[in-house]
């Protein structure tokens, strides 16, 4: 067989794989999984018994919506009794498991995630798709600024650099002066971090070591964590700083590394849909969506994953698809990335409103810092939203011409007015890793 | 774009051959942790050949 691509792509047969032969994998595979999940987890079989479903009733790919959609709190219901702590979620024998790692916990409990080495080999594995896809190689020296430890954050990505023939320098506990001196001693090619951390190691380089990042020597910045690699004006400032490529990735505890940005950069992420069963449903009916620009939240499945299966997640993540990428890969594109999450969508005086959209002003905005707050409370009865931002020291702009600008692009861009807060540069909090700059005092 | 003429099938049996020895291997092992462990991580690196080749082989005929 010819194989087109084997230099371009990290598998150039399941990454150009035709669409219907890539539905056909897909659906062998889900099968697999709800049964080994059905077979070998109480939370499963439980979840599925109640709903009556059985593995056998997936017959054809319209069968899948039948599968009942997981969310967090199943887990959490499930996990912190024996084997502990995973619970009623573990599909294999305990002493199987290699990893442990755990969310955030920022919507409640955190979530225990274990992994069996297949499943920690299966990460790295994919996220050398995403790796490859955006141009990293075995001559890049990789610059890791993450303080390993339970989240999982970038360990996989450390790994993956490994399987690449990365030279991989972890960045551990050292403060963010000591990791921009590392990245320059050592002429480290590439990063990877949160968009907030990447314009903040930008900030500290300027104002702690009075170097530009872009004589660093930093090529190529992979993102994840937050969508801002995908907001074109967050984008732009980072390439713009570092004068590397930025690159966008999603991915979550309980999934898996999923989705990237390829070097096309096509305005979205390929959805790695040879390890991942990506659906796209109606936020209030569940209907499956299909055509793209319309937007729709993702229920996903990790189609691989043995100690505790992800099948049909309710990841409360947005977006919609798009057009196909021009790279030559066939998985499916989410336009504009992640556009925030379903429980941060909310009404706002009957204006629907996304916090993400603010981002895209404040950061469209040159005369203003990296770092905002977004507050939205109550005036009696009436919403109001709060914006806290910092101006950029030395550009010599006006505040009053600044708010005027950036009055004027939020209403364009939300339709919706806002009560400006300045404060003085450096003293809205900075993050090292997701930063938490929306609050709905409302709930 | 480089094109390669790649047997895909061939690629096929030999992941199966391998998963099969190091199996076999396994279980003439005696319990020797040194081979078990080893042998463990092995399977988990031909999983992953699986996922990128043998599953996809039966679609592309």
């Amino acid at each position: 067989m010819l194989v087109r691509g084997v230099d371009a792509y990290w598998n150039p047969v399941l990454e150009t794989l035709s669409r219907d032969k890539l539905r056909a994998l897909q659906f062998k595979k889900f099968k697999r999984i709800v049964k080994w999940g059905y077979e070998n987890s109480r939370l499963y079989r439980r979840l599925y018994d109640e709903a009556g479903f059985k593995p056998e009733d997936l017959k054809s790919w319209e069968d899948i919506s039948r599968v009942p959609t997981l969310q967090k709190e199943d887990y959490r219901t499930a996990q912190a009794k024996d084997p502990w702590p995973y619970g009623d979620s573990l599909c294999v024998p305990l002493e199987k498991v290699t990893e442990y790692h755990q969310t955030s916990g920022t919507t409640g409990q955190p979530v225990y995630q274990p992994d069996t080495w297949q499943d920690w080999e299966w990460w790295s594995e994919s996220w050398s798709y995403i790796l490859w896809s955006q141009g990293f190689r075995n001559t890049d020296r990789v610059f890791i600024p993450f303080g390993y430890n339970v989240f999982v954050a970038y360990w996989a990505g450390h790994y993956a650099c490994e399987k690449l023939g990365c030279e991989v320098v972890p960045g551990g506990i050292l403060n963010t002066e000591e990791r921009l001196l590392k990245i320059n001693e050592l002429k480290a090619t590439a990063l990877m971090a949160t968009p907030t951390y990447v314009l903040s190691m930008a900030e500290a380089c300027r104002n702690k070591l009075h170097m530009e990042p872009a004589d660093l020597g930093i090529r190529r910045i992979l993102c994840a964590g937050e969508p801002g690699a995908s907001v074109p004006a967050t984008k732009k400032r980072m390439e713009e700083a570092w004068g590397a490529k930025v690159h966008d990735h999603v991915g979550a505890t309980e999934i898996g590394g999923w989705a990237y940005e390829c070097t096309s950069q096509p305005g979205g992420i390929h959805a790695n849909e040879a390890f991942f069963l990506v659906e796209l449903v109606d936020i209030e009916s569940g209907e499956p969506i299909e055509e793209p620009n319309r937007p729709g939240k993702i229920v996903i499945t990790a189609l691989d994953r043995e100690a505790q299966p992800c099948i049909r997640f309710d990841s409360k993540d947005v977006s919609m698809w798009g057009e196909r990428c021009e790279c030559g890969r066939t998985f499916r594109v989410l336009k504009g990335g992640i556009h925030g999450r379903v429980d941060h969508i909310t009404k706002v005086k009957g204006v629907l409103f996304s916090p993400v959209s603010v981002e895209e002003v404040v950061r469209a905005i040159p005369e203003l810092g990296d770092e905002y707050e977004l507050i939205v409370g109550k005036k009696g009865d009436t919403d109001v939203i709060t914006l806290k931002i910092e101006m950029m020291p030395g550009t010599g702009a006006s505040q009053e011409a600044v708010q005027q600008e950036l009055v004027r692009q939020l209403r364009l861009k939300t339709n919706l007015a806002y009560n400006i807060e300045f404060h003085e540069f450096g003293t809205l909090p900075r993050y090292e890793i997701k930063a938490k700059r929306f609050k709905d005092l409302r709930k | 774009m480089i094109t390669a003429e790649v047997n895909l099938k061939e690629m096929g049996k030999i992941i199966e051959d391998i998963k099969q020895k190091v199996q076999r291997l396994m279980e003439i092992s005696g319990g020797m942790q040194c081979v078990d462990r080893n042998c463990d991580r092995i399977l988990a690196s031909i999983k992953m050949l699986e996922l990128n080749i043998s599953d996809v082989l039966e679609f592309l005929e």
